[in-house]
């Protein structure tokens, strides 16, 4: 029997728990890196990461036994409202949300006696090296081997779009291992140290002007057999294994609130409220972000009451992305000349970067399963339409 | 987690519905004078249905919106004519908020056995979602009022044995009972796009007792905001209940349609037109289960009005867009009047339109909304 102590979270009521960790946020979070437009770096966040470390709040979706807060899903789902609504970023958290739960899932007792508090520390900051350039929405077709040599696989390829590569420390891939086993069969889960020789990264910069993903190079990179996780061929099925809050998440309407907030002080600042076309558009994108919450609330329920997501809850994606965009491109269109100018700007008392919103809106439609691989995924198992 | 309840009312609908309903009937009862079968009327009285939301003490149910929109939903799926929202729920919410008792304890009893089919006459301009203006004046004399204008889209009005009418006397809301058949009363049926019939009232000199005055003032002006509102939120759970309907019909014929050598729902811009139909459909049932359990907290009247301009909003653009496309899919079959597909985008049509149609929904809800936050 677990103790009532004070951080059995479990055992506060929601209220309680959602009092308590909207405090802390709004005391310790910078203020500086409230709802920023564009992804943290870690040169940034590391100040807060340590914050959130010693509270021992790092990795609230991890179990206590590794350092985690150990919350059900309804505290995990308060969690994340909370940091939404404060404008708190998600720092490089990828070790957090994908990596640990992996390796508790798949990971040997080596991997998670080394990987897991390192991670919790940030001493490890990890990248996910699954696409490449001819694996994107057919990621199943990635040609990255990792060939076996004695002690050791012999990786040689390329990743693309990986976030944040410059800022880590290890990336987990995805490798082929069997070139005659069919697609998803012969793929492989590793962890690999950056440091490695043999790997090189390059930054790309996206349409935002930003160095936020990169290329990742693999020439005859050495890896010890002990960096692959679950059996060798299987790392599809560890890949895939990554479900629940990460598709819920990313269907969240507070992004798209915050957007239509700036948008809506603007429009009083410019006194466009008067104008009826702008009122209609206006109102028309509100209630698509209105239903849009009203959508995400009941799989947030369901996700309270233990019940696994389906496949359905790709409409949450394609709803969410889809109306994000159509929030920024009203927002350039409002601007009119103001919103081609880049940066931020003041507009009647109001400051507003019209342009930065409304290109990280761009790839929200292609990232995580791009729109139209969600509606395949709804017709064929929601709509259960025959196959193309 | 619905209650017990709830889930035997639906299935009690259900099976009501397939014992009773049927595409032959719906076709067999457009464009007739009296609209719907009474014998059904009565039938869904024995049921309890007709005094869903009118309280126990009158001899109904007091149940909530969430039931009523149930039973709503079942039949609208059906393609029912009967006007179960507009007598059951709008004509009788209005009442039951009234403050003339003996009127009520005369009234409400009949509509919940059936044997008094109401309608409320509220309305008389297009693109209404608030009884606004009234232009109908009620003429005080010492027993009573004397009504003389004209009330329109009245729902339900084929066939009414009476009618709850909105008119001004001065500055006051009045809500006056009137038989179908007061002199001074004439009633034209307008055949509108599903077979059924708005009325339009001309009332000369309609002479109204004291005692067949429900309420005045502000308690009628508040009987009638609250019951457009929730009406409105009904209406909207008949638009959800045609959509999925329209909607499985498209996407089973996607399935068994053959050309090409494949199904038709094997192609991928069909797929994914059909993926946006089934996301309208998500979304206008995640607002319409939040709507009615908000609305049945009775929330403020400005919070209730925002709540059923969203939902209407919503049901009325979902419901039009999934049947009009349900045609498309369906190719030239959809176009013809033996096909039943037909006969759901004219349901859709008709109920967006009444009590709002989305664009108006949308300004209400702007003009509460935005001033409220602003």
């Amino acid at each position: 029997m677990a103790t009532l102590d004070a951080t059995d979270y479990n055992a506060l009521t929601n209220d309680e728990f959602r009092r308590e960790v909207r405090s802390f946020f709004e005391s310790r979070y910078p203020e500086a890196l409230r709802y920023l437009p564009r992804r943290v770096r870690i040169r940034e966040i590391r100040d807060w990461w340590n914050t959130l470390y010693e509270k021992g709040w790092i990795a609230p979706n991890w179990p206590r036994e590794w350092g985690g807060m150990g919350l059900d899903a309804g505290k995990m789902v308060i969690f994340l409202e909370e940091m939404e609504r404060h404008g708190v970023a998600r720092a490089a958290d990828q070790g957090i949300t994908q990596v640990g739960p992996i390796l508790m899932r798949y990971g040997t007792g080596a991997q998670k006696e080394y990987y897991l508090p390192r991670t919790r520390s940030g001493e490890i900051i990890w990248c996910q090296g699954y696409s490449e350039p001819n694996a994107g929405s057919d990621l199943a077709s990635l040609q990255t081997s990792a060939v076996l040599d004695g002690d050791h696989f012999i990786v040689n390829g390329q990743k693309i779009w990986t976030t944040l590569a410059h800022d880590s420390t290890h990336i987990y891939l995805l490798v082929r291992t069997d070139r005659e086993a069919k697609k998803q069969k012969g793929i492989s889960f590793l962890l690999v140290d950056l440091t490695t020789p043999g790997i090189t990264i390059r930054p790309i910069r996206n349409i935002a002007g930003h160095e936020e993903f990169c290329h990742v190079f693999f020439d005859n990179v050495r890896v010890s057999k002990d960096a692959l996780v679950g059996k060798l061929n299987e790392g599809w099925t560890v890949a895939k294994a990554l479900l629940g809050f990460e598709r819920l998440n990313i269907g969240s309407p507070r992004r798209p609130q915050y957007a239509l907030m700036r948008l809506e002080m603007l429009g009083r600042a410019k006194g466009l409220f008067d104008d009826a076309g702008f009122v209609d558009r206006f109102t028309q994108i509100k209630l698509d972000l209105e239903d849009l919450a009203s959508l995400y609330a009941r799989y947030v329920e369901q996700v309270k009451r233990g019940e696994p997501l389906g496949h359905d809850v790709s409409s949450l994606k394609i709803w969410a992305m889809e109306a994000w965009q159509r929030l920024t491109d009203l927002l350039v269109e409002t601007g009119a000349e103001d919103g081609v100018i880049e940066g931020a700007q003041e507009i009647a008392g109001v400051e507003i970067d019209f342009l930065t919103p409304f290109y990280y809106a761009r790839p929200a439609t292609i990232y995580g399963g791009s729109s139209e691989i969600q509606r395949n995924i709804l017709s064929k198992y929601v709509l259960d339409l025959p196959s193309q | 987690m619905a209650p017990e309840h709830t889930e035997l009312l639906r299935e009690s609908v259900a099976d009501f519905v397939s014992r009773r309903m049927s595409i032959t009937r719906v076709r067999a009862l457009r464009g007739t004078g009296h609209e719907y079968d009474r014998d059904v009327w009565r039938e869904m009285a024995s049921l309890g249905w007709l005094g869903i939301v009118i309280p126990e003490e009158h001899g109904g149910m007091g149940l909530g919106l969430i039931d009523a929109a149930i039973v709503a939903e079942g039949l609208a799926r059906s393609l029912a004519p009967e006007p179960f929202t507009a007598a059951a729920v709008l004509a009788a919410e209005a009442l039951t908020l009234c403050d003339n008792e003996a009127l009520k304890r005369e009234l409400l009893p009949a509509f919940v056995a059936g044997e008094h089919v109401c309608a409320l006459a509220w309305q008389e301009s297009p693109g209404a979602t608030d009884a606004g203006h009234i232009a109908t004046r009620a003429m005080p004399f010492e027993g009573g009022y004397r009504l003389s204008g004209m009330k329109r889209y009245v729902a339900g009005a084929a066939g009414a044995d009476g009618y709850v009418i909105v008119a001004r006397a001065d500055t006051a809301v009045v809500l006056a009972c009137v038989d179908s058949n007061a002199a001074g009363l004439t009633v034209d049926l307008e055949a509108v796009a599903d077979g059924r019939q708005f009325g339009t009232l001309h009332l000369d000199d309609v002479i109204v007792p004291r005692e067949r005055v429900a309420a005045s003032g502000d308690t009628a002006a508040a009987a009638l905001s609250r019951a457009l509102d929730r009406a409105t939120a009904v209406a909207s759970a008949e638009l959800y209940g045609v959509m999925s309907r329209a909607l499985e019909m498209s996407v089973e014929y996607m399935k068994t349609r053959v050309q090409f050598g494949r199904p038709i729902g094997s192609f991928q811009a069909l797929q994914h037109r059909a993926v946006d139909l089934y996301i309208q459909q998500q979304l206008a049932s995640a607002v319409l289960d939040q709507s009615l359990r908000e609305l049945d907290t009775e929330p403020s009247a400005t919070q209730r009005a925002i709540i059923a301009s969203r939902v209407k909003a919503r049901c009325s653009e979902a419901g039009v867009r999934i049947a009009r496309e349900a045609i498309q899919m369906h190719g030239a079959i959809g176009f013809t009047d033996d096909y039943d597909v037909g006969l759901y985008l004219k349901r859709a049509l008709v109920l967006a339109a009444w009590l709002g149609n989305a664009v108006r929904h949308r300004r209400r809800y702007a003009t509460l909304a935005l001033k409220r936050e602003g």
